[in-house]
């Protein structure tokens, strides 16, 4: 294990940072529980953080790394962008393709987040359109519940220079794979209707509201036998949280967030793009003198900006070790943590987990008592705000709209995340909470007012 | 002048990270910096260099950094709430410091990146746009200067030339004497753009040019554009805020962008867009699209998914900064020019070439025309004769080519860009000046470089 220097932090309560903890050296080199608190003690101690799945987590350690590299470049930055960034860069790279199992090193990019990724992979497709490859009316496809940013990125590149899409209708809550592959396979075949030919299949690893671990390596499949040119995973939620393999997946291009499940600091993410004729043409929308040298390279200076993030990878690697099984270990875990807790939520308050334990990950939706009157998108936003500000409790809500002839029914789910700093006790503050609301006969219109 | 009552956190550590604790402020003395001050903001820079090339990557103060590392400690202790309730009004707070500083009339113009070339890529993929749905013809023309950025060129190429677009570059002098000589070029370059009943789209302007670096007429310039009837006139102002004089109703772009880390002592990295309201200008977009995709460029910069704010929201605590010295940033603007003038003056007149523009054509940057004996003849000969100063005599500045004209002899074919920036000192320029005489006394050429 990697014995690191660091500069460390002094101050007052607000900004403590403490030192690194100390390996013993007598005791197994695993991370313990306490040193796994302080890694995370800068966390508000208030709140009880069940929402892992929107913002991550940074430890401390690496936190620290990160100041030293920012440092480093302040203090002499010609120095630092003539010999460190690159051999930098290229470091967090080659781990990252041993990660993801990538054949090729070129395939691999880094970039600031998903959203990032997407505009690339998406920006491309409106070239593709513009300079006549595809003809108007060539059809995208997407999930219902595909993330609202790629969406909207979506509707500003392949809407607007002419593309078509349709979108998989998922049913929520969800029972099996098979009612999702059901799902997209209807939309696939409207999606080739007259002669239409399908460009892109955009297919969330992990859905964000509500959550689900959707069937990509069946999905892609599905897609090379129906003739769609490329797909795209968007697995923001996919390092740490699920089993990430290229080869196994066969995706064209797969992004995923390194700072939400890969304890990287905000921010940084990857984009996969499988060698094939079609990937040269990717370019970063934010175009530099490296333009044409490949999107890895271009990727790798977009002008004159912090790179700490991207360059604190190899710390990362060694934190994530530092656990037993290490990664695959820590997804292990909190996979079975997020299921129990999950369960023993929706036990306590007579409700329904979202989907089956094994279509989940590190998240899972746990349906809220339906006479707390969910009733919008508004009431989720409220009630979440209502239970942060109230109870000290962090957990998004996701409003499931009852369907025609639905009575009585669950309309509100919660997003419960696990990662490794939570602890049970977080999980009965919000039970609690809920418990409480119910009891004093709380309900969303309350807030409205 | 603002006061600043809450407490930093200060760093100890080992001698490549000492951070000192945030100067205090004496109340008997007056409110104004002090020399000890200034040094100990700037006391993270290696003290073995002399950091003459403030226009690179500019510079960041440590109680900025101090200021910065609060953020980022603050939205990770405990990220939505800082999403939900910080975030925002912090990038709004940006914003209107900036719109008074640059005198823009509307808030809605200003939006905030990550830097010039990040801006570059927004005007640029709009044009692009234009293109591919048929507002603009196959073959109408974009104009830029024959020395703007190579970030800006790619871009031009990017998403002008690739959508259709015909670009022509206006040919600068170097050395150059005067603004007439870039006026003068400048109205060729349109003439030929307009040949043929071709449409001038957009020109694209640096305020000052990188390499070799000179402060452009733009005020001039975009008066012209107006009159032969250009569409769109961009701004590429990444040497700008700090630099130079910047107001946009005074120069009168459709389009201005300027970093804030180069001189305005922002952290890596942040800089302004901003865009004249018109019916042209609603069309912009950030490539990264979110869901606040349609709300307004400003809007859609202000996220554009998880990633570190903290560079955009220290700005209030720079602007306290700046105010701490005498007039400002006025008063910098202008010691720094008078500086690097006297330096690069002092310079020529030790190694006997000459300046490549005249003083009124420089901001706090300035070229200096390197002995010719040096032998420099190449762009390679200017990166290797960079490291060698920075390796073997702890100089830091970026070095320019100037390859000789037909008939040219014996003339200087080199010139170093010196900056100046509060942190310099006069012995970081007579470090360079003794490097310089040493290697012309040892007779180097940049041919030993290549073993």
């Amino acid at each position: 294990m990697a014995s690191q220097s660091h500069p460390y932090l002094n101050g007052d309560s607000n900004t403590h940072i403490p030192k690194k903890p100390k390996l013993s050296s007598l005791s197994s080199s695993f991370i313990t529980e306490a040193e796994i608190q302080s890694e995370f003690s800068h966390h508000d101690s208030t709140i009880a953080r069940i929402n892992n799945g929107s913002f991550g987590c940074c430890p401390s350690s690496i936190s620290n790394s990160q100041q030293h590299l920012q440092l480093q470049f302040l203090s002499q930055p010609d120095h630092f962008y003539f010999s460190h960034l690159k051999p930098g860069i290229l470091r967090s790279r080659t781990l990252l393709q041993s990660l993801i199992n990538a054949q090729h090193l070129d395939e691999i990019s880094i970039v600031d987040n998903a959203t990032t990724a997407a505009a690339i992979v998406l920006q491309n497709i409106a070239w593709s359109f513009a300079e006549g490859k595809f003809n108007q009316g060539d059809v995208a496809i997407m999930l219902h519940y595909a993330y609202g940013a790629v969406k909207k990125s979506i509707e500003a590149y392949l809407t607007r220079a002419g593309g078509h899409v349709i979108e998989v209708h998922l049913p929520f809550p969800v029972n099996s794979n098979e009612e999702i592959v059901f799902e997209f396979r209807k939309a696939l075949e409207k999606g080739k209707e007259n002669g239409r030919k399908v460009r892109l299949a955009v297919i969330d690893h992990i859905t964000s509201m509500p959550t689900v671990v959707i069937p990509v390596k069946e999905l892609v499949r599905i897609c090379r036998e129906e003739g769609v040119d490329q797909v795209f995973v968007d697995a923001t939620h996919g390092i740490g949280c699920t089993d990430v393999d290229m080869q196994d997946i066969g995706a064209d291009f797969y992004t995923s967030n390194l700072h939400k499940w890969f304890f990287c600091p905000p921010s940084i993410a990857f984009l996969y793009c499988r060698k094939s004729s079609q990937c040269l043409d990717l370019h970063h929308p934010v175009v530099t003198h490296e333009y044409g040298n490949g999107l890895a390279v271009e990727s790798a200076w977009i002008g004159a900006r912090d790179y700490s993030a991207q360059l604190v990878v190899p710390k990362v690697f060694e934190f994530v070790d530092r656990f037993e099984g290490g990664i695959e270990g820590i997804k292990k875990r909190n996979h079975e943590n997020v299921v129990k807790m999950g369960q023993m939520l929706a036990k306590v308050w007579g409700t329904n987990l979202g989907c089956p334990p094994e279509m989940c990950a590190s998240m899972i939706m746990v349906g809220l008592p339906a006479c707390l009157g969910i009733s919008s998108d508004l009431d989720t936003l409220k009630l979440r705000t209502h239970l942060r500000d109230k109870f000290g409790v962090e957990v998004p809500i996701y409003y499931r709209a009852p369907k025609d002839g639905e009575v009585d029914l669950v309309t509100g789910y919660a997003r419960i995340s696990y990662q490794v700093y939570n602890k049970v006790d977080d999980y009965h503050k919000f039970r609690d909470a809920i418990n409480e609301l119910v009891g004093d006969g709380f309900t969303c219109t309350l807030l409205r007012g």
